[in-house]
């Protein structure tokens, strides 16, 4: 009983109701423009609400995370540009639909599935939280470093045409992110004695830079060519096209939880896998991938919310962060008097279902918010581009400096614009490179601690890969995906058709 | 006359000197958080400083700056006006800079506005281990050695000054395992990946009182009310003696060379800011302990941590340079 009755704090309360929903409305267009991240909203929500009691401060940050999670596919799909890493992979098949004039279709599917796929993760987290969090942390450093080979196969689902260039994009990524002072050891790597590069290169700056500053130097080949108008009378999905992709939407919210739970992955990398998953499970692709598959949209935007829920999950039952977002919230009930550990879910449960409730509600939201005012988000492309390009470029620099409040960031930012208009110029795909620097720490860390761990004995790494289970099935998947993406198999089917045949 | 020219110089830059006092604030002050979001430096600093701002009479905008251990956020306090604008809000890592090679400046070249408190660390060992004290243990390492997987953060990190001082008493030998923080070490321990983790209390309370970690040492001279029955390393490590208290701290900080009415109302500011019984609490039920020092009384505990740890982090051999280089001074 008490437990409803937490749970339906949320649904009582006028005044948290009301900010849950600004925090939505407001986490959308913080997602939606590049730079501008959650986890920069949320932190600086902490001094903001500082004098608030605990509730409405909790009420007000979910609300600006679940909306930003969503809110990151709104620029991908409209103008090419992921409003945050999580929405890399939507990027691949929305824009090629707004340019289609399909960006309302595109945004009502994307809104539906971020619904539903945030209520997958709101459900794990509601109903077997403590279940989750034990099996995230059975995940050794190996198993880390697994998962993280398995990331680097998606170069192969993220590279339209040549596999070779998005293998050079992929090894381009990862050396970006090892650049500047090694986090495990404080040793310089790739820093050549400049001050500058100690600190490493910033993720969002590339990201930002490869993205936004090369589609706007990209856009000034087209300045004259006309606008695409966009169709916008269908906007929510047809039910049958929501049936037909219900259990690929289901299939990734279940990879985006897993993903969004372990300490030290999220959103980011759930959806890249997601995206490849339905690349891989798909027999018949509205259209086929990378020019405006529906399937394409359904996978990440499913996953990225899914990892929200799943996120929480460790935070709530351990007090570990499941992602830079549920960090920054953890501190924020600290500062609220709370102690989060594994004993707020025993101490004051009451706190756990009002997150749940808060984040069902927020979820609502989402659906609200994302299905209105469609019309006049689709505006943007239609704006000319000579004020549309100045724009992005404006966005892009406030966005890079925002992160870290440096300007060197800017630079960076400006720099791997450049160098991503010319490797699209040159036909090389920019989605591997942000793969390979997500993944960088996470191998490259992971491989090391594994190691170690061992005393630098490689057979003994290699005996842990077999007699640990969980090991063992990341090493099969990974040999799985590996063998069904090379043409290996399709070779040996051939000739033993061939063989029947005669 | 000149004379009399002299002293009305001085007279008129002590009245605007006062006076630039008397309307501090005039604008927004920045704190610069050498940590990130999320963080235990992050936490602390801003849950005292809305209080202090309150204080004050003015508001205190906060920002991360991350990177180069703390190094970015420092240089940068460093390159701006001593006016008592920037505040540089920051943990220990600073004063391992100078041996460790990651700069030049310390929070010797600073003046201490408040030293907030400081953490006790201890052992934590996975509940599976067959030790549950520091006397188990160390004899466990002994007969294993190189087998215990300890969690360590990095050169000059916690870990490595509390493991130096261990490894200073007893010939023992592990395995470190990096990790970039105390909290994914810590959820390694509990996953299994690690051993055993020197940790500051704070960190690991809440998982020790859920029974998911268990302490196995507690680095301090006296019992700790948060860990009941648990007794200080001293009593079976009498030449730990030697080096405690030892901690890592929380401190706010101005560039040298801000006029002292402004240091004055800052430092009267974050002491007040200190008191809040909010904060007192937080720190409390982390297992800070409170000191809010300024003045001489933070400047002789900033000494003493420096030399403390420079030296040994230097006689274990993992310091760039030399203490002496620096005129530190051996404990």
């Amino acid at each position: 009983m008490e437990t409803l009755l937490a749970f339906l704090t949320i649904f009582t309360q006028p005044e948290l109701l009301l900010l849950v929903g600004l925090g939505t409305f407001a986490g959308v267009y913080v997602g939606a423009i590049p730079g501008l991240s959650v986890t920069m909203a949320v932190s600086i929500l902490i001094s903001f609400t500082f004098s608030w009691p605990v509730y409405p401060a909790i009420a007000l940050m979910i609300g600006i995370y679940m909306g930003g999670v969503y809110g990151g596919s709104r620029t991908a799909i409209l103008l090419n540009i992921p409003g945050a890493p999580s929405a890399i992979a939507t990027a691949m098949d929305g824009y090629p639909m707004a340019q289609r004039g399909e960006a309302g279709e595109a945004i009502g599917i994307t809104t539906v599935m971020s619904f539903l796929g945030g209520f997958v993760g709101i459900a794990v987290l509601a109903l077997a939280a403590p279940y989750v969090s034990d099996f995230a942390l059975t995940f050794q450093p190996r198993d880390y470093m697994l998962l993280a080979v398995l990331g680097i196969l998606l170069v192969g689902s993220l590279s339209s045409g040549s596999l070779i260039k998005g293998i050079f994009a992929g090894a381009l990524g990862l050396v970006i992110g090892c650049v500047g002072m090694d986090p495990l050891t404080f040793d310089e790597r790739f820093t050549f004695g400049v001050p500058l590069l100690q600190s490493g290169i910033s993720f969002i700056a590339v990201m930002i830079g490869m993205f936004g500053v090369s589609e706007a130097l990209l856009q000034l080949h087209h300045l004259q060519a006309p606008v695409v108008r966009q169709k916008i009378d269908r906007i929510v999905p047809h039910w049958s096209s929501l049936r037909r992709h219900l259990p690929l939407s289901l299939q990734s919210s279940t990879i985006g939880v897993l993903i969004g739970a372990l300490p030290g992955t999220g959103g980011d990398i759930a959806a890249l896998m997601a995206y490849d998953h339905a690349k891989r499970v798909t027999r018949n692709p509205s259209r086929s991938f990378g020019t405006g598959a529906i399937e394409g949209l359904v996978a990440p935007e499913s996953a990225n919310n899914a990892a929200v829920g799943g996120a929480f999950i460790p935070m709530m039952t351990l007090g570990i962060p499941g992602d830079a977002v549920t960090a920054i919230m953890i501190g924020a009930l600290y500062i609220h008097g709370l102690n989060p550990g594994p004993m707020l879910m025993v101490d004051q449960p009451g706190m756990f279902w009002f997150i749940v409730g808060a984040l069902v509600m927020a979820n609502v939201f989402i659906l609200i918010f994302g299905l209105t005012g469609i019309r006049i988000f689709t505006k943007i492309v239609e704006i000319p581009r000579a004020f549309l390009i100045p724009l992005i470029l404006l966005l892009s620099i406030v966005g890079a400096y925002a992160v870290n409040n440096a300007v060197t960031d800017v630079y960076w930012m400006l720099g791997f614009g450049l160098l991503g208009y010319f490797m699209r110029h040159y036909g090389y795909p920019l989605g591997p490179v942000i793969l390979g620097v997500i993944l960088s720490r996470l191998l490259d860390d992971n491989w090391r601690r594994a190691i170690i761990s061992e005393r630098g004995d490689l057979g003994a790494f290699f005996g842990g890969l077999f007699s640990s289970p969980l090991s063992t099935v990341l090493l099969l998947v990974i040999v799985a995906i590996f063998v069904s993406q090379t043409p290996l198999p399709r070779l040996l089917a051939a000739r033993l058709h061939r063989h029947r045949a005669a | 006359m000149k004379t009399f020219l002299a002293g009305l110089a001085l007279l008129a830059v002590t009245t605007t000197a006062a006076l630039a006092a008397d309307d501090f604030p005039k604008k927004e002050i920045q704190g610069v958080i050498q940590w990130g979001a999320g963080g235990s430096t992050d936490t602390v600093m801003r849950a005292v400083t809305p209080h202090a701002a309150e204080a004050l009479g003015g508001s205190i905008v906060m920002q991360n700056k991350t990177g180069g251990v703390g190094a970015i956020a420092l240089r940068y306090v460093q390159s701006q006006k001593a006016d008592g604008y920037t505040l540089l809000m920051g943990a220990e890592n600073p004063q391992m800079y100078k041996v460790l090679g990651l700069g030049s400046e310390d929070y010797n070249d600073m003046i201490p506005i408040n030293v907030l408190a400081r953490g006790v660390p201890m052992f934590v060992a996975n509940n599976d281990a067959p030790y549950s004290t520091m006397s188990e243990f160390v004899d466990y390492a002994k007969a294993h050695p190189g087998e215990v997987r300890v969690g360590s953060t990095g050169p000059g990190g916690l870990t490595s000054i509390v493991l130096a001082m261990l490894t200073s008493q007893v010939d023992i030998e592990f395995t470190r395992v990096p990790y970039d923080g105390d909290g994914p070490a810590l959820t390694a321990l509990q996953g299994g990946a690690l051993d055993v983790m020197p940790v500051v209390l704070g960190a690991g309370i809440e998982a020790v009182k859920a029974g998911r970690m268990k302490v196995i040492g507690l680095v301090d001279v006296a019992e700790n009310p948060l860990l009941p029955g648990v007794e200080p390393i001293t009593k079976s490590f009498p030449g730990f003696a030697n080096y405690l208290p030892w901690g890592p701290f929380f401190g706010v900080f101005v560039k040298k060379g801000t006029p002292a009415p402004v240091v004055e109302k800052l430092q009267a500011a974050f002491a007040e800011g200190a008191q809040n019984p909010d904060f007192q609490k937080l720190m409390k039920d982390r297992g800070f302990i409170v000191m809010s020092l300024a003045g001489d009384q933070a400047m002789e505990f900033l000494d003493s941590y420096r030399s403390t740890s420079s030296w040994l982090v230097h006689d274990a051999g993992f310091a760039k340079k030399s203490p002496e280089e620096f005129g530190i001074p051996k404990p």
